[in-house]
């Protein structure tokens, strides 16, 4: 139950000792100020800079800034104290805040009813993800193949060895911590499901080809279950129908998320947990033309059309392929 | 003389007066004879000045800062730039609106004084081509002969050539009460105090002149004190200056921190153009938007109180002034007095007997039962020329309009009061024969039959300047029965008469005479002229002395000046022993005070050798105003704490006033006349008469009494300073939702979380829930009797202090901070995010193309679930405010007394405050949760409790510092801790 780590006690201590600072400089500027604003009298110069010299240091009475040291002293003290009592105050509460919270699943999850989808390579440009590139071009198609290895990276086998290779078609629920150090299964997402788009076989992606592979993902939502029991699977259409029809070719088979990686139950059970991905490899992009695709994950609670949402359920990029 | 001559022609009696043609030429020259009225500003002007006063300012700086920082995001390509746009529009508006409010607020108060000010045409009677014409005053030029008669206002300067009993009332110009006689004679160097000249607005009371036009228009003496006060510039309000005080440390807190943290932005790696907008991101955080309209609203609504115990406020900020006013010049006729004579004391049978004077009268109570007194009430009766206007039987005696002098008024109306049906009494006993008053016998005597049928005599009365009236006597009656007048009886006589003289009041003497039948048959033909009946050996039956007297609520409401630590001191234009009787009877000088004269005639020295300290009181003549150095002024201002200026001119008082203003003291000056009217300009609040003052007066003035009453001032004073009061507790509720409305933009700088709160969930705060709360409290009731305590000083105790500011800022709004805090951290933490995650969150959070950060549990969040997210917390921050902004509204109803000793329910409005501010919170975040422009969410129940703890430790750290306060006065805890 140490949700709340020494980092962020540390946190609290800092903030609470520069809170102290700030406000100690902030109640010498405030009394600062209330003097100087007492002082903007009709005055000649001279007569100011006498005033405000005899503020800051007053021979007579001994006050440095219309206080005696002694008095400065207690009113720093006393600020001292409450800020400790304040700080105290607030760890204590987001202490007790951490103890309410469940260390496996958060209270709510309003928030996520349905997953939102990203792609990779995720390129942003002007107009948001813009896979745009020359195939003759080595330089301009390297970024996103390197990005995409690099994404992969976290597929390839020693990465996943600490998962099981699960073959059921069905969601995998665990009830109890059957895992090492008390966790749950994870299953085996490796990048050779991605077949063609693996960058086993082709290491390039298909880019130079003009038939470039994308990644679609969809975002972990805990005991989120897709799909009603179907795999939920991707689809992936031109907005517009100017051009021929799209001859996209998914992997896995199908486009589909294979059901035994839902549900996820969290970080702390699930360490190792990957999301499962879809590849899809566009086979006949129109050259020297944008092309407007959307992605959308299809299946039973996973909605794609929330008007301020652009990115729930689906995915909507730009490609143009030149020569 | 000569060069008038030519326009008399051949007689003196018949002046021709100018043609025509000569008249329209001077008119053309010299323009009408009227008086320049005081440069208006224009409405436009007016309406300019409420949007640039101190606070005002502050805004628009605001917003200016605001528009910057738009300019500098929508070159950046910002999506949110557009929020700074709309809070620098939101800022203008709030300085327009508020604008227009106080100029609404004070057009209605214009309005109401230009009620007042519906001037009859005046017209004069003027000697032109050698006929008689009624001509308008306007059209007098000089040179003009003009008539007058008793009753008419003097059209414009008049040199006298011919007068008869001529008698003018000068207190509109002089304040002097008593009327004066006009004669042709030319009696003194001065214009003023010479007999012959009569001024222009002030009334003939009776008699006819006949004189010709020296001055009109401006060139008038009324015209040039007039034109005086146009030259006196207006001093800036004391709540005017506070505000500025305010603004003051307002923004150089603002600016501190924003530099402060400018620097910490720049050395934590920021780009420099964002540590800008975080710059003026921290200056606008500090900007109260709704206090300005908060001041406001308290200000008008204290007038509109005002307004209702008949002090008409002109000018809003001048509601405060009074409350601060550590002297009061007053006028004293029609101010502190009646403004009408009154009979105050009797003497006969050898005694003293005060009369009531009071405004209500309606029945005499001193001893009635003796036989002199049915003697002397006949005579008071019978030798009396006013009358009642008639139909008036239904309206009360001291209302009633007479005509005729003032003491023969107030001689009616109190014979009217004792004996009822004055007008009978007249018309059984009717009269024969009668002499008027006239200056050189100085008595009035009247022959009537006597309404006892059996009783063949007939009785002459006859009344006038005592000493003129004892020489006429023989005889005196006592209890009824006429005994010889003896010395020892004269003396006694002396004695009553010097010390009714010396009580200010003008004395008369009343005697009568039974003429014997034998002698004087029924039809003995009495003739004035060769005075054929005996005017000498006659019976001497009393004295009645008349003054003006003082209001009957003045005497209270100066000894609750004095509680309060106001000076009152009385400037007239009158003389010095009737001020100073006034005075000593209203209590402006208290009853055990001396003057230096006094301490010199009872220790039988001379005056000089009297110690000037022994003397609380003085009274101090204008002539000896006149020789006075400023500080000779200054010292007796000091060292006298009951002055009466007697005697003075319209620029003494200004003198007067500005010796008060060196003292530090903010100065209330009342006033009635245009001699008033620099003064009442010079003066920091001047308070001039609803009903006697003069125009000139009311728009020199601040403030207008509508009931002319003294004691109406004493309630303004009181809301005065309970305003002061409650707007610090309004600036004290105001400033400490700042800090948390401020900490987290400093946090969200520094540690980099998701935004707290948003700039429009701030402003919904600021000009939303908080308005009608913090204007719940000029409704607060004083904590203690307010007028029991000195007034404030101008420059040590401050609408916001060093104090108020620490406590308010660095306290309380700390807890508040911390409480909201953890409403933040709670919904973030609850939704998945924990705080640890949340540090340094702050880039990721707001990329729009980072679309699957992972929170705490795993969980990935697109950009508008985080977003979403974020306005949740915003919500919860902004209800967190709002939640513990109740505990401040509470803690902030008293400064020093416990909250349950002033009482939970007492102020009700703070009440509709509190349901206003849960009832909007609760609008915002369920009714208009769905409006995402407005970046509100419906939020879960429990979230609005989550600062609740929070907000009871406000309440209960607030107690504690009172109860300290309260326990230890003086210590270094109430030195720190009272604001």
């Amino acid at each position: 139950a140490v949700w709340a780590s020494v980092e962020f006690l540390g946190f609290l201590c800092s903030l609470g000792l520069g809170g102290l600072s700030v406000c100690l400089g902030c109640f010498v500027c405030l009394v600062f100020f209330e003097k100087m604003a007492a002082l903007n009298e009709k005055k000649t110069c001279s007569q100011r800079m006498e005033n405000f010299k005899r503020f800051v240091w007053n021979p007579d009475t001994g006050q440095l800034m219309g206080r005696t040291l002694i008095n400065w002293v207690w009113i720093s003290l006393y600020y001292v104290a409450f800020y400790i009592v304040m700080t105290g105050l607030f760890s204590l509460a987001i202490y007790s805040l951490m103890r309410t919270l469940n260390p496996y699943t958060p209270d709510y999850q309003d928030r996520l009813k349905s997953p939102g989808v990203t792609l990779r390579p995720d390129v942003y440009g002007e107009g948001g993800l813009e896979i745009y590139y020359n195939a003759s071009d080595k330089n301009s198609w390297e970024k996103y193949v390197t990005t995409l290895h690099k994404f992969l990276s976290a597929y390839n086998t020693t990465a996943q060895h600490a998962n099981i290779n699960c073959t059921s078609e069905k969601y995998f629920f665990q009830k109890s911590f059957l895992g090492p150090n008390k966790t749950k299964y994870s299953c085996k997402f490796t990048s050779d499901m991605l077949e063609n788009c693996s960058g086993l076989a082709n290491s390039t992606f298909g880019f130079p080809e003009g038939q470039p592979c994308l990644i679609i993902k969809m975002n972990r939502i805990i005991n989120f279950l897709p799909g009603n029991g179907t795999a939920p699977r991707v689809s992936c259409t031109a907005q517009h129908d100017d051009f021929s029809p799209l001859e996209l070719q998914y992997y896995p088979v199908n486009g589909t998320f294979n059901l035994h990686y839902f549900p996820y139950y969290g970080k702390k059970a699930q360490p190792t947990y990957s999301n499962p991905l879809v590849a899809v490899k566009f086979l006949n992009i129109t050259r020297n033309a944008e092309v407007t695709v959307v992605c959308r994950v299809i299946g039973t609670g996973i909605t794609s059309d929330n008007p301020h949402d652009p990115y729930e359920g689906k995915v909507e990029f730009k490609m143009r392929i030149q020569d | 003389m000569e060069s008038l001559s030519p326009m008399f022609g051949p007689d003196l009696n018949f002046p021709r007066g100018l043609t025509s043609a000569r008249a329209a030429e001077i008119l053309a020259r010299d323009g009408p004879n009227a008086l320049t009225p005081p440069k208006s500003t224009p409405e436009i002007i007016k309406f300019l000045k409420q949007m640039v006063g101190g606070f005002s300012i502050l805004l628009w700086v605001g917003a200016l800062l605001c528009w910057i920082a738009f300019g500098i995001q929508v070159a950046q390509g910002v999506a949110s730039a557009f929020d700074n746009l709309y809070l620098g529009v939101v800022l203008a508006l709030v300085v327009i609106l508020t604008g227009i409010f106080a100029y609404y607020q004070e057009a209605k108060s214009t309005n109401i004084m230009a009620s007042f000010s519906k001037m009859i045409p005046q017209q004069a009677l003027v000697i032109r081509d050698g006929e008689k014409r009624e001509v308008s005053a306007e059209q007098l030029v000089v040179g003009d002969m003009v008539e007058i008669k008793g009753g008419d206002r003097i059209p414009a300067d008049i040199r006298l050539i011919f007068a008869q009993g001529c008698k003018v009332d000068n207190s509109s110009l002089t304040g002097e009460s008593e009327p004066q006689s006009r004669s042709c004679d030319f009696t003194h160097e001065n214009p003023l105090e010479t007999k012959n000249i009569a001024f222009y607005s002030t009334t003939c009371l009776e008699g006819t002149a006949t004189g010709m036009v020296i001055n009109t228009g401006d060139q008038t003496i009324i015209g040039r004190i007039a034109s005086l006060a146009s030259g006196v510039g207006n001093e800036k309000t004391p709540i005017a200056i506070e505000i500025e005080h305010f603004v003051h440390i307002v923004a150089g807190v603002a600016v501190s921190i924003g530099v402060l943290f400018f620097i910490i932005a720049v050395s934590m790696k920021y780009k420099v153009l964002d540590s800008i907008i975080f710059l003026i991101g921290i200056i606008v955080a500090n900007v109260p938007e709704g206090l300005l309209a908060t001041v406001t609203v308290s200000l008008s609504l204290t007038a509109k109180r005002m307004a209702k115990k008949n002090c008409l406020v002109k000018n809003l900020e001048a509601v405060e002034t009074l409350g601060s006013t550590s002297i009061i010049c007053s006028d004293k006729t029609g101010t502190l007095t009646q403004n009408r004579m009154t009979v105050a004391h009797l003497w006969f049978d050898d005694q003293i007997y005060s009369a009531d004077t009071s405004e209500e009268q309606t029945t005499q109570s001193f001893d009635q039962s003796s036989q002199s007194w049915a003697a002397l009430s006949k005579v008071v009766t019978l030798c009396n020329r006013a009358e009642f206007k008639p139909g008036q039987e239904n309206v009360p005696i001291m209302k009633r309009v007479v005509v005729g002098d003032a003491s023969e008024t107030a001689l009616l109306k109190f014979a009217e009061v004792i004996l009822g049906d004055v007008m009978g009494i007249r018309k059984r006993n009717r009269k024969l024969a009668e002499i008027p008053f006239n200056s050189t016998n100085k008595f009035q005597l009247s022959i009537h039959e006597t309404e006892d049928p059996n009783d063949k005599r007939f009785l002459m009365v006859m009344k006038g300047a005592p000493e003129r009236i004892l020489e006429r006597c023989s005889t005196i009656m006592i209890n009824g029965e006429e005994q010889p007048l003896d010395r020892e009886r004269a003396e006694a006589f002396q004695t009553a008469y010097m010390e009714l003289g010396g009580l200010g009041e003008r004395v008369l003497g009343f005697c009568h005479l039974y003429l014997p039948e034998d002698e004087f048959p029924d039809t003995y033909p009495f003739d004035t002229d060769s005075m054929n009946f005996p005017t000498s050996n006659l019976c001497f039956v009393g004295l009645l002395s008349m003054i003006d007297p003082p209001r009957s609520t003045v005497p209270d409401a100066v000894s609750k000046c004095r509680s309060a630590g106001i000076k009152v001191i009385m400037v007239t234009g009158d003389h010095p022993i009737t001020a100073k009787a006034i005075a000593k009877s209203v209590g402006i000088i208290s009853a055990n005070s001396e003057t230096v004269e006094d301490i010199a005639k009872r220790l039988n020295v001379p005056v000089e050798q009297v110690n000037k300290e022994d003397a609380r009181a003085a009274v101090i003549n204008g002539m000896e105003l006149k020789d006075m150095t400023t500080e000779q002024l200054d010292e007796i201002l000091i060292n006298h704490s009951e002055i009466v200026f007697a005697r003075t001119s319209p620029q003494q008082k200004l003198i007067i006033v500005e010796g008060c203003q060196r003292q530090d003291a903010v100065v209330a000056v009342t006033g009635d006349g245009v001699n008033d009217s620099p003064a009442l300009k010079k003066a920091d609040i001047g308070i001039a008469m609803g009903i006697a003052g003069s125009d000139a007066a009311k728009n020199a003035a601040d403030m207008i009494l509508l009931d002319d009453n003294f004691a109406s001032i004493v309630t303004g004073v009181e809301e005065g300073r309970l305003i002061f009061d409650n707007l610090k507790k309004t600036i004290a509720y105001t400033l400490t939702k700042n800090i948390a409305e401020l900490c987290p933009f400093l946090i969200y700088i520094i540690a980099s979380v998701p935004l707290p709160i948003g700039t429009i969930t701030i402003l919904f705060i600021d000009l939303g829930t908080d308005i009608i709360p913090s204007v719940a409290l000029a409704y607060e009731k004083a904590e203690s009797d307010i007028m029991n305590r000195r007034p404030r000083h101008k420059k040590k105790d401050r609408l916001v202090n060093e104090q108020l500011a620490v406590y308010s800022y660095l306290q309380i709004g700390i807890i508040q901070s911390i409480g909201a805090f953890l409403a933040y951290f709670t919904v973030y933490a609850e939704q998945g995010w924990l705080p640890n995650t949340l540090l340094g969150l702050r880039v990721n959070w707001e990329d729009d193309y980072y679309n699957d950060i992972e929170d705490s549990y795993g969980q990935e969040w697109t950009r508008y679930q985080r977003t979403y997210l974020q306005w949740t917390g915003y919500t919860a921050f902004f209800v967190s405010i709002t939640i513990q902004q109740v505990a401040d509204l509470i803690i902030r109803k008293t400064r020093r007394n416990s909250i349950f000793q002033q009482g939970l329910l007492r102020n009700k409005v703070i009440w509709v405050g509190i349901v206003s501010q849960i009832a909007i919170a609760l609008i915002l975040s369920y009714g208009l949760g769905s409006v995402t422009a407005l970046n509100f969410t419906p939020l879960r129940v429990q979230y609005w409790f989550v600062a609740m703890p929070y907000a009871i430790l406000i309440w209960v750290y607030d107690e504690i510092r009172k109860l300290f306060i309260r326990q230890y006065p003086g210590s270094w805890w109430d030195k720190n801790m009272y604001y």
